[in-house]
């Protein structure tokens, strides 16, 4: 009941938006400390055993984007590797009911793993449940049931960075504005553990690391699609605005048509999450300054690979963490392959030649 | 003659195409999937429980496309329900619980049925408008946290508990789908709902007052939907702003494809039943076949395109 009630209690603190809740670096649902993600791998010896034992394995995902095709991509490739079968892939379209039904459906082919995102503490340990008494190897990405404890309940979570990604967004913002000016923070109005830390990362570290930036304006947004309408007011209360977060790509893409339209170049956009609009902007040397992204397909590999500690029976660190990276014009490239291992669309590649 | 049968024989495909389809659908899924646990009974009882709230919904707006109108609200109302429901069991016991859930629902189709019916507003605009209200007021109720709920007694009658061994949220489908057929096909209130969406100005000059009847509809409508609301929270022990968000176009679905039609004066309870059994065969069957998931959209989506056009198309006159 004790730890329930932290677990509500840190995960409420991530999400009403108060920077002076937030932790200075990215800590888990239970204030675990990270371990970064290139220490989560197998023996040879461990390989083996595994690769011998007929494993399953299903992705349960939240939602279907570029971010969960990469995670899906490293998790695919390293069961492979492992010699498991992956049998079932699924999106609850950030439903926590769908969730849960997604849950009970694929447990009718007795996966041995399974990953994915709970949506909701509250209601994913109920949705957790069957698979959790059946014993599966459950590894979690970014977030965690209320009540699950680690090491019994679970194998471990995996998640982004989250806090580096905002600091990071906050850094190339500030380094691309010389340290001073008047920026726009435009977060994600939403119970979600993700976005609102990585959000609240940004906020913080602008107001405690650059005295001469000032967060003028603040606004919430839960229908990307309202973004463009948004930077309009944004830019009618303050014409002079010299920079904008976007807490990811969806609504950077809307903050970019208002600049557009209004024939903005002065003012300086930075991102979450590769996008490929976006970054053609930034090749084109348009408002897009920096784009911050996760090593998305590393995280699936660690997901599967925490997958099989957990059919070894194998001792996990509690919270395991990949790095982010800011992706900015001089290393676009780069940034594709560390964070979904693929090239930089064409359209990117030919903008920069 | 040989077009006449042909006529016929297409009439009969259509009335029956939901129950046709939904058992080659089971017939392709226990073939396909025989050794992958499709057909086992934990996983049937898992289709029927999940789709228990999409059931609910899609009985209550039988009712409301029979009478020429329509529910588009009925997402927001499930939130909101749950919500309401999760806020008052925290210091009340479950009966305040459900009677606040389900007194929202009424609430909220009173106010979609009086816009409709004294107003005289259109009912698609109505709802639509009420779907946005009333989903920024789900948001707002907790502030966008998850409630969970811990009441036993809610949690079983409405979500994982079990009646003479059977769970619960298959007697609630059943329950409404009988209480519904009663009502739809029994009683002078279905027979009016049935005359109003044929031929409104038929059935005003035959004595029915329609504009109450309108009304009627879509309270029965709200409270289904708050019912749904029950449903999830009971199942999920908790509740949250997104609940029943993604439900409205599924239920549409559900209650078309079950024979029900869009423009009032025909429609079926059994069917939508059906309806919602075939969404959620669906759904379970292409995920355990190991499809992506933009495959099992466009698989879903093309078996909804063919079982709706079977439906729909009218004969050539």
């Amino acid at each position: 009941m004790y730890s329930k009630q932290v677990l509500t209690t840190a995960i409420a603190a991530a999400l009403t938006l108060s920077a002076g809740a937030v932790a200075q670096e990215t800590v888990g649902p239970n204030g675990e400390a990270a371990t970064p993600s290139t220490e989560i791998a197998l023996t040879s010896a461990e390989l083996e055993q595994v690769k011998g034992g007929n494993h399953t394995a299903a992705l349960l995902w939240h939602t279907s984007s570029d971010f969960t095709n990469a995670v899906t991509a490293g998790a695919r490739d390293e069961f492979e590797r492992l010699g498991i079968e992956v049998v079932a892939v699924t999106d609850a379209g950030f439903d926590s009911a769908r969730q849960q039904t997604d849950v009970e459906t694929v447990m009718a082919r007795n996966p041995s793993v399974i990953l994915s995102l709970p949506l909701d503490p509250v209601s994913s340990a109920v949705a957790f449940r069957d698979a959790r008494e059946a014993g599966v190897s459950l590894v979690f990405l970014s977030n965690v049931p209320n009540g699950y404890e680690q090491g019994t309940d679970y194998v471990t979570i995996v998640t982004d960075d989250l806090f580096q990604m905002g600091k990071q967004a906050a850094d190339a913002l500030a380094a691309s504005l010389g340290g001073k000016g008047k920026v726009a923070w435009i977060f994600h109005d939403a119970a979600y553990y993700v976005t609102n830390q990585r959000d609240n990362a940004f906020k913080t570290t602008i107001e405690k690391d650059y005295p001469n930036i000032e967060i003028v304006d603040s606004q919430g947004i839960s229908d990307p699609a309202r973004a463009e309408e948004i930077a309009n007011a944004l830019l009618l209360k303050t014409p002079d605005l010299d920079g904008v977060y976007a807490t990811w790509a969806e609504p950077a893409e809307g903050v970019l048509a208002a600049l557009r339209a209004s024939g903005n170049d002065h003012t300086k956009v930075v991102t979450l999450d590769l996008s490929e609009p976006v970054a053609l902007d930034m090749v084109k040397d348009g408002n897009v300054t920096a784009i911050i992204a996760d090593e998305a397909y590393e995280l699936g590999r660690a997901m599967a690979t925490a997958g099989a500690y957990g059919l070894l029976d194998k001792a996990a660190p509690p919270f395991v963490v990949a790095p982010a990276l800011t992706v900015q014009k001089a290393n676009v490239n780069e940034g594709y392959q560390r964070s979904l291992r693929r090239d930089a669309p064409d359209s990117i590649l030919k903008a920069l030649n | 003659m040989a077009q006449t049968l042909a006529v016929t024989w297409m009439a009969g495909l259509r009335r029956y195409v939901v129950y046709v389809g939904f058992l080659l659908v089971l017939l392709f899924f226990a073939i396909v999937l025989h050794d992958d646990g499709f057909l086992t009974t934990r996983n049937l009882l898992n289709i029927v429980q999940q789709t228990a709230p999409i059931t609910v919904m899609a009985i209550g707006l039988v009712f409301v496309l029979t009478a020429g109108e329509i529910d588009l609200s009925i997402g927001s109302i499930v939130a909101v329900s749950a919500l309401l429901a999760a806020v008052v069991m925290r210091e009340q016991p479950a009966i305040l619980g459900v009677a606040a859930g389900l007194g929202a629902g009424a609430l909220i189709g009173l106010l979609n049925g009086a816009l409709v019916a004294y107003l005289r507003l259109p009912s698609f605009l109505v709802t639509l408008a009420t779907l946005g209200l009333f989903a920024g007021v789900g948001r707002t109720l907790t502030n966008l946290r998850s409630v969970p709920v811990t009441n036993d007694l809610f949690n079983g009658i409405f979500g994982s508990g079990k009646l003479f061994g059977i769970p619960s949220l298959v007697v609630w489908t059943t329950l409404a789908v009988v209480v519904g057929h009663f009502f739809y096909r029994e009683t002078r209130f279905g027979a009016h709902v049935h005359a109003t969406g044929d031929n409104p100005a038929a059935a005003r000059s035959s004595g029915i007052k329609i504009q109450r009847l309108r009304l009627g509809v879509l309270v029965l409508s709200g409270m289904c939907a708050a019912l749904a609301g029950l449903l999830y929270a009971g199942r999920l022990q908790g509740a949250r702003y997104t609940l029943g968000e993604s439900d409205l176009l599924t239920v549409i679905a559900a209650v078309i494809v079950g024979g029900t039609r869009l423009n009032g004066g025909l429609g079926s309870v059994f069917g939508a039943l059906v309806g919602s059994l075939l969404m959620g065969t669906l759904n379970n069957g292409l995920i355990l076949m190991g499809l992506s998931v933009s495959e099992q959209l466009i698989a879903r989506g093309l078996i909804i395109v063919i079982a709706v056009a079977i439906s729909l198309r009218e004969p050539e006159r």
